[in-house]
């Protein structure tokens, strides 16, 4: 298990390289001299040059990448060049918002898919999985920016259930927290639940074929048994995996799930930045949300082994 | 002393889209207490699914349609679905054909075999820790205490099934269900699990419908065996009758397309004997007796009615209109 | 063969029937719209449906039906480009990461991973950060995002087909490689690339919305469903029907493709329902 662990860690370090570099090169895209288009057309000539000096664009390349991989394993993200505040700062204030966003959606994503979709499997070829088929086709369909944009309508407008703007932590204020929280996370959460349900009703059909499960009733075990215990861990564990590529999904939506509800987190404060041309605070965000996608699937990984235990002998 | 397994008349027939495929088409045999049955067949003729018929497990799109299975005088078609259950892995257990596909991959055997014993009797995990692992040992796995925390895909594929037999008579069942038990195994394993199986059913009196398409296992370890074709049984008796008296022109054709050690073939120099034609879609039987087409000695009767039943000796009975022929006066 | 398949599976002919109206739609778009999409009318901000305006007006008088209808092209555009562009980069990629092995595979499945330890819409963003806002960009940042995905199924395509002995014997006649994976190897890799492939589209159409809403996607004032929607949002608290109309539009076309795409997937490749 260590050993898988260990061979996964090795693994992974190219590939952080390559995402670390893809991050830094982004800079270098902009047609065009960087330091004019952040700065402005007015912008001095000293101003130019130490915004210049600053993102270290006057050295070679390789020279650049590497000044900024040592600050980054240092923990330094670079200075945002509105606020001159360092952006891990700015990045920490902020991620507590988009995370609770996030696992607030894959909590609401879970409790609705995976039992759906056990069920689903369970009804096999009724009238209830069909309607479940086309629930879960039309939430993958739906745009989130749409939902979310109806949903403020309807219920904070409209019927004044919730509140359409603003955070409340969760660790100050639980449940005026959560009132905040509930329109902006379901609207997340809808389109991984639909993606996360299906996976599950497939894994399962898949599952539900197979020999240990004829077994276990066999065994005397209720069916409701055979399908939780017997069945679903082993279902799980591709479902696992999707779990984890679609918080990718997550963490991406919460861009524009932050930017539809006024929230101040990660997102909202990339999207801000890319209007106010302030690359560092792009790159920083941008680096900070892929090594967060990182290792969740890293973990996931992990996890993954508990559920299938054939895994970590390969 | 009543039978610990009584069938009769089971029809268990599939309805699928291109019809209804009928995988057993009124079965009847019984089983003694304490008795090896054997139930041998060419695939698809309905053993398996005799089996899943008696644990009213028959997968979706099959249905159990008539007929009654008496296990120890109670009809077990008729009981709750509760009771069924309990009966389930407690009273009749069942082992399955490839044993790495029917131990659950994400549990320990341990947990496995605990499982069962909790299921259906009140006792602490300790003890059934123990129960499981002297269970173990009896199917003569090495180091029990240890392999018991084993996950299935550490196992090779004879200790699997020995680890799947230890489960499936770990209660003490009245009846086991074996189906096709060492087909998926080493033939050099094969003799071993067999022996294992049948020994321990034996200590412990538990009666054993030994499914499997191998005539050669059949002989060596069955104390009866019934034959089956197209969903019916059409001859049933003792070993000794089958083997050395076997009446049904299916019966004899599958004995001498075995080459068994001892007994001649047809030529008697080696040549395999081989039954004409093939087996019949399930979907599609034949008019009369279901074997009509493939035999080398119909007559105008198999064409038209199915045969019954004729004892034609001490337990020993077949279904085929050549006995009626035969005890009829004056025809020959 | 897979038609007659296909008519036999009734959500998929609707997804098919969807797709093939937002084709029309965006073909025939001059002859449907109403108004000119970029029109001004002041005089007619924010009006309710009518029979003049179908789906109402947008803040500055333009007719929001006119710009639905024109915006069935741009996503349709941006679609289709950037899966061509993903599937082009990906089957050559993939293709040599699984034919080759070796440094190349190595080399070229990091890149890969490494793109996809970005979340899509994530790196879809960041490349429009810099590249700007511009329809083509659009196209490109989308299909690099999504090249990883085509290159996996090629390359595990390629690596099952290898094995087997057809190709070996194809290699003994002399056979250059190149002939070897297009004629041989990669016509096994049709129907989960198609499969992909329509997925793709429905993704790109809702990213090319999201992108626009935020503002990095399509340059006003092209009538993108995204940007139209952008915009609703300072008058939709008394205009519901600005925000209905394009959602619905989006919702219908990505509906039509992930339509499609499911059937055909239970087609070509039943194992995966």
């Amino acid at each position: 298990m260590i050993r898988y662990l260990a061979r996964r860690l090795v693994y992974l370090v190219p590939t952080l390289l390559l995402v670390a570099f893809l991050v830094f090169f982004l800079i270098h895209l902009i047609p065009g001299d960087p330091a004019v288009v952040m700065m402005g057309p007015d912008a001095s000539p000293e101003d130019l040059a130490s915004v210049r000096q600053a993102l270290g664009l006057d050295q070679p390349l390789w020279r650049q990448f590497a000044l900024w991989m040592g600050s980054l394993l240092k923990g330094d993200f670079g200075v945002s060049i509105h606020t001159r505040r360092p952006v891990f700062q700015s990045i920490k204030e902020r991620f507590p918002v988009t995370i609770t966003l996030t696992t607030l959606a894959l909590v609401f994503s879970l409790l609705i898919s995976l039992p759906s979709g056990v069920l689903a499997a369970a009804y096999h070829n009724t009238q209830k999985d069909y309607l479940f088929m086309l629930g879960t086709i039309l939430g993958v369909s739906i745009p989130g920016f749409w939902l979310g944009l109806m949903a403020l309508l309807v219920f904070s407008v409209h019927l004044g259930l919730f509140p359409s703007t603003g955070f409340v932590p969760l660790w100050d204020d639980f449940w005026e927290g959560l009132r905040f929280m509930v329109l902006p996370s379901i609207t997340l959460g809808v389109y991984m639940a639909a993606v996360v349900a299906r996976m599950t009703r497939s894994s399962m059909l898949e599952v539900l074929r197979l020999e240990y499960v004829t077994h276990a009733r066999a065994k005397g075990l209720s069916e409701w048994k055979v399908l939780t215990k017997h069945a679903l861990k082993n279902a799980f564990a591709p479902t696992l995996t999707t779990i984890g590529l679609q918080y990718g999904m997550l963490l991406g939506g919460a861009v524009v799930t932050e930017t539809v509800f006024s929230l101040p987190g990660l997102g909202k404060y990339l999207v801000t930045s890319i209007y106010m041309r302030d690359y560092p605070v792009v790159q920083g965000c941008i680096l900070f949300i892929a090594l967060v996608y990182v290792l969740i699937n890293l973990a996931v990984d992990l996890f993954y082994s508990y559920f299938d235990p054939r895994v970590s002998y390969q | 002393m009543e039978d610990a397994l009584n069938i009769e008349g089971l029809k268990t027939f599939f309805y699928t889209r291109q019809g209804v495929a009928k995988a057993v088409n009124g079965v009847s045999l019984s089983i003694r207490p304490g008795q090896i049955l054997g139930v041998v067949g060419e695939s698809g003729c309905g053993k398996s699914v005799t089996a899943f018929s008696i644990l009213r497990l028959v997968p979706h799109p099959g249905r159990i349609v008539s007929g009654r299975i008496l296990f120890q005088g109670q009809d077990l078609l008729r009981l709750p679905a509760r009771e069924m259950r309990r009966i389930r892995g407690d009273r009749i257990s069942m082992i399955f054909q490839e044993p790495m596909i029917s131990l659950n991959p994400a549990f320990t055997v341990g947990d496995q075999l605990i499982e069962a014993l909790r299921l259906h009797r009140r006792i602490s995990r300790a003890q059934a820790r123990d129960r499981a692992v002297e269970m173990l040992r009896q199917v003569e796995i090495p180091a029990p205490e240890k392999r018991i925390s084993d996950y299935p895909h550490h196992l090779s594929g004879g200790m699997r099934q020995r680890a799947m037999i230890a489960e499936a008579l770990l209660l003490n069942p009245d009846l086991l269900l074996a189906d096709e038990p060492t087909t998926a195994l080493d033939v050099t394993i094969q003799a071993q699990v067999l022996d294992i199986m049948c020994r321990l059913a034996r200590e412990l009196g538990t009666a054993i419908m030994f499914i499997t398409h191998n005539l050669g296992l059949v002989a060596e370890s069955a104390d009866r065996v019934a034959v089956m074709y197209a969903g019916k049984v059409v001859e049933e008796g003792g070993v000794a009758d089958i083997f050395e008296r076997a009446r049904h022109p299916y019966t004899q054709g599958l004995l001498r397309s075995v080459p068994l050690p001892g007994r001649r073939t047809g030529q008697g120099r080696g040549q395999l004997y081989e039954m004409s034609g093939l087996v019949p879609s399930l979907f599609d039987l034949p008019p009369g007796c279901a074997f009509h087409p493939r035999c080398p000695r119909r007559g105008e009767a198999c064409l038209r009615e199915e045969p019954p039943w004729r004892e034609i000796g001490p337990g020993h009975r077949t279904a085929c209109w050549l006995e009626e022929a035969d005890a009829a006066p004056g025809q020959s | 063969m897979i038609w007659s398949k296909l008519s036999r599976n009734r959500l998929g002919l609707i997804g098919l029937a969807v797709i093939v109206l937002n084709v029309l739609v965006a073909l025939l778009a001059p002859f449907i719209a109403t108004h000119d999409p970029l029109q001004i009318d002041v005089a007619s901000q924010a009006a309710p449906p009518s029979a003049k305006f179908f789906f109402g007006a947008d803040e500055y008088g333009r007719d929001i039906f006119s710009r639905v209808i024109y915006g069935t092209r741009i996503s349709l555009y941006v679609s289709v480009l950037s899966v061509l562009f993903a599937a082009a980069f990906g089957v050559v990629l993939g293709a040599m990461a699984g034919y080759y092995r070796g440094w190349a595979d190595s080399i070229i499945m990091r890149c890969m991973d490494a793109i996809m330890s970005f979340p899509a819409i994530l790196l879809a963003i960041g490349i429009m950060a810099v590249l700007g806002a511009r329809l083509i960009n659009v196209v490109i940042a989308l299909g690099f995002v999504y090249v990883p995905r085509f290159a996996r199924i090629v390359r595990g395509s390629v690596l099952s087909v290898k094995q087997k002995e057809f190709v070996e014997a194809s290699l003994a006649m002399g056979n250059s490689d190149a002939a070897i994976i297009f004629r041989h190897i990669l016509p096994n890799c049709v129907a989960p690339l198609i499969v992909q492939a329509t997925a793709n589209l429905a993704y790109a159409i809702l990213a090319e919305s999201s992108l626009s809403f935020l503002g990095l996607g399509a340059p006003p004032p092209a009538p993108s469903w995204g940007n139209i929607l952008s915009d609703a949002r300072n008058f939709m608290l008394d205009n519901m029907w600005m925000t209905i109309f394009p959602g619905l539009a989006i919702t219908l076309a990505v509906l039509g493709f992930n339509l499609l795409g499911d059937a055909l997937r239970d087609i070509l490749d039943p194992r995966l329902n």
